[in-house]
């Protein structure tokens, strides 16, 4: 391999590894303006998605929540059906790591994920709307599959540290 | 160090702080602490799972009523609770959710409960087995035997969960304080070991009482509910849960479909729900915000593919990200007063914890725990005292030393059984007990388990005769020859199967009535094609459904005109006659039995007054039962005739000799006709005997009420259908399921009794009508869109 081909090779993965923490941070963005059909375009569709916790209070790793994305259309579609917490989420997302397959076909990253609630419709709404609150903190373990240079979800589990939650919003974080 | 052992000003920064912190820097409610003090302190709270303390060192800690607890495991496998707190100064001693102490740490041996303090240290029963500098710093004034940790109650029970009372003395001992609400659902939860697969707690913006009252506006017209005693409540969704069970669809199999709530009073939740348990307990914080903890449970043995299916089903009911409930309009009335009517029962329960109760009861009572100084002392029991002799546990003998415990009785109690092996209860003897292959009694068939009796300290007396009666020495005479004296004496020895003059002696030719009976027809039938029952009662009729679905041939033969001519009305007599010969029955009304042929004397066949011969295998008869008051009459107290009859009672269920009660089938009421053979009737006049015994109140007499499971048919009456009365007519209303009816039988305009077919939340309506004495329109009880509550009739 000459060193233009070796040139060419980092110039690609580096701009994968920038296309997939876009993709990270678009998703971040589509998810807090609860933006579904965004989202779902971020997916492939073999996206599976979890939200996880280990619980020190009983030593286990537990599944709090669990769907592929025809599941998770459902779920979206059945929202307006449901009594649901209006607070909007506010997701704080860091990219830590990327690791490109050596194919470059495959990619894996972990990010550190703070979410805030900004209160709107609360026990007393006169009170506490407005106010914003930490809601969950944790971290997405995201797994991509890319064609054409373009990154895809086609994993994410988010691991969260809470094992106390309120009452807030039952969707993906 | 970031602990500090003492904040003199007990003062907390506003920022940062957790829910702990706020809590205890809030000035708490006068009342709330109360409350706490008087509920939660003296309550069966379960604190965790066996499960997340599987092996010896494991520890988990918990809190009740603001007091810390830590339940541990101890090298014999035993669980312990312990006060979370070091006898030295006070402080709290281990700070982690859950862990072992099998290695050492930092500030801590292996083995030990060590406080980070000053290093005592205490083994997993809370011993304490070294105090840093004993001997230099206290020389002789102090010995560590001296400083265990504070030991509480505690017991594993339920399925595996872990109760602690924080009272040494309880009112009441667990399994009589939760065993009958969790009867339902005790073999599914306890088949096969659990453990805890999901957990996540919340805080709710509530108090713990209103929480309650929301979980039970879910009640719906699908849900059967049952109250029990201490403020506990179980709602079944449907009746779906012995079809299941015949499946093999119920909990802990994973394609379960039933769904059961067991509500503990204040307020934990013992949901099992499909394939999966989910238990919440609560914890309040103050006066407007509770902790309520969610677990979820699968059995240890799951396969992935079990574990995977569960944790699916639990994630959409109970996870934190599952949906909320849909968005419904406001309920209609009548879920409101079902509503009410089972809250209003939680609201008294408080009312007598907090001992506010209008009729002045309080449940917080001690048991005596030393013996009188003065009086005559049980052995067995402990107690002294005056001395109730019962004789007779039948379900009216078991329900009154239940009663009468339970109204503060605290002497002696003997019950004389003369029956093997303990009180059985009845009514699964003509159905599901006979299609089991055993050749003795299950436990589970008992009216009470041994350890019932023993910690209610109540003497029970099997395999005991009571011969005779002296009422003016107040004695009674056992069969081993023992006499033993009484203050008051309770005859509840039941009634006894009418036989027929040709059956007796013969083989293979059964009457029904007893645990024993039952176990020889069970054995006879597993032996046998055809079977021939005389009688088209309830005992027959159940019978014969039970061994239909033994695949044995069967034939009823009824004298009357009808089946259950002397109990039920017609139109639902009718039913029950397809019911019975669409399952293959052969149903002979209105024919009588000439003769009863045997061979050997082995019972051969029933020759009818028509001339026709019906040859079977065995012979059950099944025409009714007389009081069995022999032992009675025999002691000079009034019965019905003087030969026999019932035992005639006033209202209280006393009988001619004021220290003498007698109750269930063998007591008959003098301003009354009809005696009633149900367990309703023994429960009742148990609980009026046992509180004219106790001088307690009354207990409010309902109307009566009784079922009948036959095949797939779950029939329940309520009220007393008058028979051969022309003025008495039914009215048919359909159900809102498929196969559900009900026939509400008037006297002109007033409602005097209900039968329902399938369907126990019109059951529950009906009762509900006929307790409040409310008749619904005749007109318009056929039209299933009616509502019979409140509708505007009242019975004269």
């Amino acid at each position: 391999m000459d060193s233009e081909s070796n040139d060419m090779e980092n110039n690609s993965s580096a701009d994968i590894e920038r296309k997939i923490e876009k993709t990270i941070y678009q998703a971040a963005l589509a998810l807090d303006k609860n933006n579904w059909a965004d989202w779902f375009k971020l997916c492939d569709d073999s996206f599976f998605y979890s939200i996880t916790s280990f619980s020190p209070e009983i030593s286990k790793d537990m599944t709090y929540f669990s769907g592929d994305k025809k599941e998770l259309i459902g779920l979206m579609e059945m929202l307006p059906k449901h009594n649901t917490d209006h607070s909007p989420l506010h997701r704080h997302t860091s990219v830590y790591t990327i690791d490109v397959s050596d194919d470059g076909k495959t990619a894996e990253s972990v990010s550190s994920v703070v979410i805030y609630q900004n209160m709107l419709d609360g026990i007393n709404s006169h009170l506490d709307s407005g106010e914003s609150r930490l809601f969950v903190i944790g971290k997405y373990h995201d797994k991509f599959l890319i064609n054409d240079g373009v990154p895809k979800f086609i994993n994410r589990e988010t691991k969260i540290d809470n094992r106390r939650l309120d009452k807030g919003s039952h969707w993906p974080l | 160090m970031d602990f500090v052992e003492n904040k003199p000003n007990g003062s907390i920064d506003s920022d940062h702080v957790t829910i702990s912190e706020k809590v205890a820097a809030k000035a708490l409610d006068q009342a709330f602490i109360e409350e706490q003090k008087r509920i939660f302190k003296n309550s069966w709270v379960p604190v965790c799972h066996e499960s997340e303390l599987p092996e010896p060192y494991d520890f988990r800690t918990s809190s009740i009523g603001n007091e810390n607890v830590i339940v541990c495991r101890a090298p014999d496998g035993k669980i312990n609770a312990l006060l979370n707190v070091c006898p030295h100064r006070g402080m709290l001693i281990e700070r982690r959710p859950q862990g072992s102490f099998l290695e050492g740490q930092a500030s801590g041996n292996p083995k030990r409960i060590t406080c980070m303090f000053h290093a005592w240290q205490f083994d997993m029963r809370g011993n304490c087995v070294y105090v840093a500098r004993e001997k230099e710093g206290y020389q002789d004034r102090f010995c560590k035997d001296d400083a265990g940790l504070r030991r509480l109650r505690c017991e594993v029970n339920f399925g595996g969960f872990v109760w602690v009372n924080m009272n040494d003395q309880p009112a009441v001992f667990l399994e009589e304080w939760a065993g009958a609400a969790f009867s339902s659902i005790q073999s599914q939860i306890s088949s096969e070991p659990l453990e805890v697969v999901h957990y996540h707690k919340e805080v709710v913006e509530t108090g713990y009482q209103e929480l309650m009252s929301q979980g039970l506006s879910s009640i719906d017209n699908d849900t059967d509910a049952t109250i029990f005693d201490y403020g506990h409540l179980v709602t079944t969704q449907g009746s779906a849960d012995n079809q299941d069970a015949k499946k093999g669809k119920s909990f802990p199999s994973p394609n379960a479909a039933s769904c059961t709530s067991v509500r503990i009073f204040p307020g934990f939740a013992f949901n099992l729900d499909g394939p999966t348990l989910h238990v919440s307990t609560i914890t309040p914080l103050n006066d407007k915000q509770v902790m309520i903890e969610h677990r979820g449970l699968a059995p240890q043995a799951d396969n992935k593919e079990a574990r995977h299916l569960r944790s699916k089903y639990y994630n959409e009911k109970f996870g934190p990200f599952r949906l909320q409930e849909l968005s419904e309009p406001e309920q209609n009335e009548l879920d409101s007063v079902k509503a009410n009517s089972w809250y209003t029962h939680y609201y008294d329960e408080w009312l007598r914890w907090m001992d506010k109760h209008p009729n002045g009861e309080t449940r917080i009572v001690d048991l005596p725990t030393s013996r009188s100084k003065n009086g005559e002392v049980d052995e067995h029991s402990g107690l002294s005292g005056p001395h109730i002799v019962v004789v007779g546990a039948s379900h009216a003998g078991v329900a009154f030393v239940d009663k009468v415990r339970k109204n503060g009785f605290v002497g002696r109690l003997t019950v004389f059984d003369r029956q093997v092996g303990g009180p059985m209860e009845r009514p699964p003897l003509s159905k599901g007990f006979l299609l089991g292959g055993g050749e003795t009694v299950e436990s589970k068939s008992l009216l009470r388990q041994k350890k019932w009796y023993k910690n209610n300290r109540i003497k029970l007396k099997t395999q005991s005769n009571v011969e005779t009666i002296d009422t003016k020495k107040k004695t009674v005479t056992v069969s081993s020859g023992d006499v033993i004296n009484y203050d008051n004496l309770v005859i509840a020895s039941g009634a006894i199967p009418r036989e027929l003059p040709d059956t007796q002696g013969m083989g293979n030719a059964f009457t029904l009535r007893q645990p024993s009976d039952a176990n020889a027809i069970r054995q006879a039938a597993n032996n046998s094609d055809t079977v021939v029952i005389i009688g088209g009662g309830y005992i027959g009729l159940e019978v014969a459904a039970s061994l239909r679905k033994k695949e044995m041939t069967v034939t009823v033969i009824e004298a009357a005109e009808r089946i259950l001519a002397r109990v039920a009305s017609k139109p639902l007599a009718d039913r029950l006659t397809k019911l019975h010969e669409d399952n293959g029955v052969q149903v002979l009304t209105g024919v009588g039995v000439d003769s009863i042929n045997a061979e050997a004397g082995i019972f051969e066949s029933v020759t009818l007054t028509s001339g026709e011969k019906i040859v079977g295998d065995m012979l059950i008869t099944g025409i009714g039962v007389f009081p069995d008051s022999t032992l009675a009459a025999s002691a000079g107290i009034e019965t019905q005739r003087k030969d026999g009859g019932a035992i005639l009672v006033d209202e209280a269920m006393r009988t001619s000799e004021k220290d003498v009660f007698a109750v269930g089938d063998v007591a008959l009421r003098r301003d009354q006709l009809l005696a009633i053979e149900s367990v309703h009737n023994a429960q009742e006049t148990a609980a009026v005997a046992a509180a004219a015994v106790t001088g307690s109140i009354a207990p409010t007499i309902q109307t009566p009420w009784f079922w009948s499971d036959q095949y797939d048919v779950k029939l329940q009456s309520v009220g007393v259908v008058p028979i051969n009365d022309d003025d008495v007519y039914q009215v048919a209303r359909p159900g809102k399921r498929e196969g559900a009816v009900s026939f509400w039988s008037y006297r002109g305009d007033d409602l005097v009794a209900v039968e329902v077919v399938n369907d126990p939340a019109t059951y529950m309506e009906a009762r509900q009508c006929l307790d409040t004495k409310q008749s619904p329109d005749p007109e318009q009880i056929s039209n299933p869109s009616f509502s019979p509550i409140d509708s505007g009739g009242a019975r004269s």
